[in-house]
């Protein structure tokens, strides 16, 4: 099988939710079910982000018009995993859960190796990867990997009545999305761009972006962490890192203790780790507890089971 | 529709006028996106910018229920820009391209002279027959002069011999009345003078005035849409409930009839009057004539008037020409098809034992939302709700739920505890003082069961069951057969009132002892009598199923429920299986080359894919665009594209083109005045129920002086001075109407969990409302709660020199629920109604908000 990509084209769109139900349909992922649990965000977009049980969302961004016949810019966008060539998600994982699927080049998961660490959060640039507190795992799109291989498009591509979302040969996706970006500019949509051809050493969802790269909510030129660039440097040299106290790693070693917080930073000058979101103190002293990183990293496994991807 | 979802493809202008088409009908996209990506300009008219709306090139603002003035407007923009230049010049003999003439003159009545009585009063917005004490109009100056008339030659060797047969019932037939016509549009009365003359009056500044347009914007769409008036041109008009749901709708209908009939638009490719229908078969229950008015197959119901006998029936419905000169054929069929061997000639097919819906003066009116207003006067007293959730779908559903309070029994039929099933555990019901007895008849959800559903573009296609029902739900048919076997069984056993309509009706759908749907199958394809006898197993189908509505007899030797169906089932080699007919086809192979598919499925009448698709060719029958043929003349004969919507064979002899290019019409060809409507017999601006305005800038009257049950105390009439906003409601894709199935489904309900109120910037800084608040809207009739989106996309509008700001309300919520609740957004709309077809008007009304 050659590269495959997905390749959405927000001028197609209609911003109708569906990619996101039927994403979480196929994936048997779960919805709130509480009498009006849900809250209503204020717009379309509901929920507001991508959480532990909802890998794909719509997004509905309001801009003021460029197009003199038009009252608005609404700029619908497509907030999932945008499958990295150079995944920081997949180069961080201690564990093997996020990896390459190297038929396709998505980005895909194995859930049953999920350490819960949450390293694959803090190292993606575009905030993908979120932990879901029931299952104790992280959720991400799998690039629908698992239909894939029995020859279907993903999930969201099938349901796509307005055929904005298309799967194939990523180099045929590219070239699609040059004919449509031509019929666009054709239209008078000036700021009209491609993304995910370079990006991250190029991305496997390749979109069609009417009102330019920020308007839909991309990320304009996502770059590595220094987190993840270290990390990537540390592996190969001892396989699982133990012991070390390098002030950059901190942060994550309280994560791996089980922290729920998305983001937590340690403050060096009165060791404490604190949430970002909160502002609370989520552990105070040094962040090296008694136990090793290694200790931290396999003690949800299975016993006999070691994590590391590369083993 | 007229045409059909893959034709929007074919279209050069689109134009979305009371439609949200990408988001509630979201197959729609596929189909104007490639128009749109092949270089087909798109326009949105709407209240509100849309979804539909973003993925437009022009957006132009309206305010709710003022479509007539809009098109009004374009009318005249077309007649001084298009028209009066080039018409001496056309008539001439030159060639004018931009402007399709020949249509205009031969296609449509423009060169009808209309009677000399019929005139149009300004000052009081009143057409020529008013009754100013029935408030109804008489129609008779609305029709044609008579050039000369022509009788029926019912003789032997005559077209119409079938009249004289054995068994056909008795009545005299119509006469052709031919009518006078001015080729060169001249004469004062003719059609297109009258025409010129009415819509004179909506110029540019005008129309901005009423709409809240401006006249930019205004102009832009004008001219944009105009493009498609070119010869070989097609623009398709797209509309829903936008435009249907006011106490003009109806009016609003024909508006567009008109505008595509002005612009050559109807029976080409690409063109159309395309009706949006609901995703559950609305289109097939409309076909179902599922009103009070209306018998199956556009068909009339008999009535205490002018269809009190078959004989009156046949003499008021059957046209002088046209198709419709058939209609004995397709009643009698449907006789037999009622009462079976019970229906003969001597008894008049049985005719008599149908229910008469009064037409009398001062007869009861029985319309969906005078059931509540006798409901509440204790008329009703029982009432089966089957299907549908009136408590929080009708107009002013408050009084709606106070009504049913009222009942003393109530059956509800439907797959949840709905709000109708619940009424009394509304939030203001004090289920303690309602004595209503309320059944709950669980049904089968349409995977649970076979059956035919239709979409919007009249294909019938066959749904097979998926799963089995839940528990003891049932599907409709068998619940029906249960209740119509004990309700028989009852009058049997005990006796009863007026037993014949119910002992003489024919009820044999069964397979095998078993209610089963294919036999209704055949009674609505249509079978011959005296064929096969089916003798009620699978081993001995029934095998004289009919191949079309040709074969339909007024002599009662056919039996067939919708004559419009006939041919969709009627391969007699499998009449068990649904595969094998004409409805279980599956061929995608499209040899049109324009999308017609004509082997997928069954498009009725007659697997008509574009109707009217005569008026596609011009008088000689050169299609107008070599690229989108639908017939063309040979010289010879016809090469069909699709199947004729006009006599192109004749007793086997090819027919050489006419001008009957729309020969459901008696006089063949199309309206744009016609007498047709009970409110008028051309569109006319008037303005809602309840209104910002004070005045109405085109006539004298404000309102549509035929509009229905205003004078019903219930409806609470509001004014600008207590509510200033103008509010419509509509759909979200996310949910299904009163969301019956949608809130049942977690990952909808989280994707739209609650409906909201969507308001303007600047109305929101007005009233301190930021987004995501609680705000509570109301008016005289009710008040809910609901989260306010404050939003780019409304802006306040300038209507008759003022501000005017419109809200937008969803309403898929209500108290019913397990996953997701909400106040009842339709407590807001008022139970007035249309003229003609009773729809209530929910998109324009008037409210005040404030922040909860």
């Amino acid at each position: 099988m050659s590269e495959k990509a997905i390749l959405f084209d927000t001028s197609r769109c209609t911003g109708c939710h569906a990619c996101q139900i039927a994403c979480k349909c196929w994936n048997n992922l779960p919805s709130p079910t509480g009498l009006n649990e849900n809250k209503f965000s204020g717009s379309h977009q509901n929920p507001p982000d991508i959480n532990g049980t909802t890998r794909l969302i719509m997004t509905y961004t309001e801009n003021e018009a460029t197009i003199a016949t038009k009252r608005v810019n609404w700029a619908f966008g497509r907030r999932a995993c945008q499958h990295c060539t150079d995944a920081p998600c997949a180069s961080i994982c201690p564990a093997g859960a996020i990896y390459i699927d190297e038929a396709t080049g998505m980005v895909t998961t194995d859930d049953s190796k999920c350490v819960a660490c949450q390293y694959c959060s803090t190292a993606c640039p575009f905030d993908v990867p979120r932990y879901d507190g029931v299952q104790g795992k992280i959720n991400k799109c799998t690039g629908c990997v698992d239909r894939i291989e029995n020859g279907m498009a993903p999930a969201c591509v099938t349901t796509c009545q307005p055929e904005a979302l298309d799967f194939g040969d990523r180099d045929e996706m590219i070239a699609k999305a040059e004919e449509r970006l031509a019929n666009l500019k054709a239209r008078g949509y000036e700021d009209a761009c491609i993304y995910g051809v370079e990006e991250m050493g190029g991305l496997h969802v390749i979109q069609v972006l009417k009102y330019g790269v920020e308007a839909h909510g991309q990320v304009a030129n996502p770059q590595k962490s220094a987190v993840t660039t270290l990390t990537e440097i540390m592996k190969p040299v001892t396989g699982v890192v133990s012991g070390v106290t390098v002030l950059g790693l901190a942060a994550m070693f309280g994560l791996a203790a089980g922290y729920k917080r998305d983001k937590v930073v340690y403050n060096p000058e009165t060791e404490d780790t604190v949430s970002l979101i909160t502002g609370d103190v989520v552990q105070h002293g040094d962040p090296q507890d008694d136990k090793s990183v290694k200790e931290h990293i396999t003690e949800n496994l299975p016993v006999g089971k070691k994590g590391g991807s590369h083993e | 529709m007229t045409s059909h979802w893959c034709d929007f493809q074919n279209a050069d202008v689109i134009l979305h006028c009371g439609s949200n088409s990408v988001e509630n009908h979201p197959v729609s996209s596929k189909w104007l996106n490639k128009a749109h990506e092949r270089g087909a300009k798109w326009i949105v008219v709407d209240p509100r910018y849309t979804r539909t709306a973003e993925m437009a090139d022009i957006y132009c603002p309206i305010r709710s229920g003022t479509d007539i003035a809009f098109y009004g407007g374009m009318y005249n923009y077309i007649v001084q820009n298009l028209i009066e230049p080039n018409l001496a010049d056309y008539l001439a003999g030159k060639d004018v391209p931009v402007y399709n003439f020949e249509y205009l003159l031969n296609y449509t009545n423009a060169s009808y002279l209309l009677d000399a009585e019929y005139s149009f009063d300004v000052e009081t917005g009143l057409f020529s027959g008013w009754d100013d004490e029935t408030n109804t109009y008489s129609n008779h100056s609305w029709h044609y002069q008579t050039e000369s008339t022509e009788e029926w030659d019912t003789s032997a060797s005559g077209d119409y011999a079938w009249v004289k047969a054995e068994g056909v019932p008795e009545f005299t037939t119509p006469t052709i009345e031919h009518p006078k016509r001015d080729m060169t549009l001249a004469d004062p009365m003719c059609v297109y003078q009258q025409f010129k003359q009415h819509y004179s009056r909506y110029d540019l500044d005008t129309v901005c005035a009423i709409c809240g347009m401006d006249r930019e914007t205004l102009e832009l769409v004008y001219a944009t849409y105009a493009e498609s008036a070119a010869v070989g041109k097609s623009g398709a008009l797209l509309y829903a409930l936008g435009q249907t749901q006011h106490t003009y709708g109806a009016q609003n209908t024909r508006a567009m009839s008109v505008l595509q009939l002005l612009c050559g638009n109807i029976g080409v490719p690409g063109g159309g009057l395309n009706a949006l229908r609901g995703e559950p078969n609305v289109q097939g229950a409309t076909d179902m004539g599922m009103l009070v008015h209306e018998h199956p197959a556009y068909l009339k119901w008999s009535n205490t008037t002018d269809r009190s006998s078959l004989r009156k029936w046949l003499e008021s419905q059957t046209y002088s020409d046209g198709y419709y000169t058939n209609k004995p054929k397709f009643l009698v069929s449907s006789l037999k098809e009622w009462f079976g061997e019970n229906a003969t000639v001597e008894n008049d097919y049985g005719y008599d034992w149908w229910p008469k819906v009064p037409t009398h003066k001062g007869a009861q009116d029985y319309t969906h939302i005078s059931t509540f207003e006798l409901m509440d006067k204790g008329v009703i007293k029982g009432y089966f709700n089957w299907g549908m959730n009136p408590c929080h779908s009708a107009p002013n559903a408050g009084f709606v739920r106070r009504s049913m309070a009222k009942l003393d029994w109530l059956v509800v039929a439907d797959q949840v505890a709905t709000e109708s099933a619940t009424f009394w555990k509304a939030p203001d019901m004090n289920p303690a003082e309602i004595d209503t007895t309320v059944y709950f008849l669980p049904c089968a959800l349409i995977y649970e069961k076979p059956g035919t559903i239709l979409n919007s573009g009249r294909w019938l296609q066959w749904r097979y069951q998926a799963v089995e029902p839940w528990d003891e739900a049932k599907p409709d048919y068998e619940m029906c057969d249960l209740i119509w076997t004990s309700i028989c069984d009852l009058y049997e056993k005990e006796g009863g009132a007026n037993p014949d309509p119910i002992l003489k009706t024919k009820w044999d759908y069964y397979i095998d002892g078993k209610i089963d749907p294919r036999p209704v199958t055949w009674a609505l394809n249509g079978y011959e009598i005296a064929g096969t006898e089916f003798n009620g197993t699978s081993a001995a189908p029934k095998t004289a199923l009919l191949s079309g509505y040709a074969n339909l007899k007024a002599d009662g030797s056919t039996a067939c429920a919708m004559w419009i169906y006939s041919g969709f089932w009627s391969n007699n080699d499998a009449p068990l299986d649904a595969a094998e007919q004409p409805i279980g086809r599956r061929d995608n192979n499209d040899v049109s080359g324009i999308g017609l598919n004509s082997n997928w499925a069954y498009a009725w009448p007659n697997n008509r894919r574009i109707l009217y698709n005569r008026a596609s060719a011009d008088l000689n029958g050169k299609p107008w665009n070599p690229d989108r043929v639908l017939c063309e003349w040979t010289g010879d004969k016809w090469n069909l594209v699709d199947a004729a919507d006009f006599t192109a064979v004749k007793n086997g002899t090819p027919v050489p083109p006419n001008d009957k290019a729309f020969f459901m019409l008696w006089e063949q060809n199309a309206r744009l005045e016609s007498y047709g409507m009970n409110d008028g017999p051309l569109p006319e601006h008037f303005e809602p129920f309840e209104t910002p305005v004070d005045s109405n800038l085109l006539n004298g009257s404000l309102n549509n002086p035929c509009m229905m049950f205003a004078e019903n105390e219930s409806t609470s009439h509001g004014t600008v001075e207590d509510y200033p906003l103008v509010a419509t409601t509509y759909s979200v894709t996310e949910h299904w109407q009163t969301g019956g199935q949608s809130r049942m489904c977690p990952a909808l309900v989280e994707a739209m969990p609650a409906q909201f109120v969507e308001i303007s910037e600047e109305l929101a800084a007005e009233k301190g409302i930021m987004k995501g608040d609680k705000v509570r809207v109301f008016n005289n009739r009710g008040s809910v709660v609901v989260d306010a989106v404050v939003t780019k996309r409304m802006k306040p509008m300038y209507v008759h020199g003022k501000t005017q700001h419109l809200v937008g309300l969803t309403h898929h919520y209500s108290w019913a629920g397990v996953f997701g609740t909400g106040d009842t957004v339709n407590d807001l709309t008022p139970n007035v109604g249309d003229p003609n077809s009773y729809t209530p008007e929910y998109k324009a009304f008037l409210v005040d908000i404030e922040k909860a």
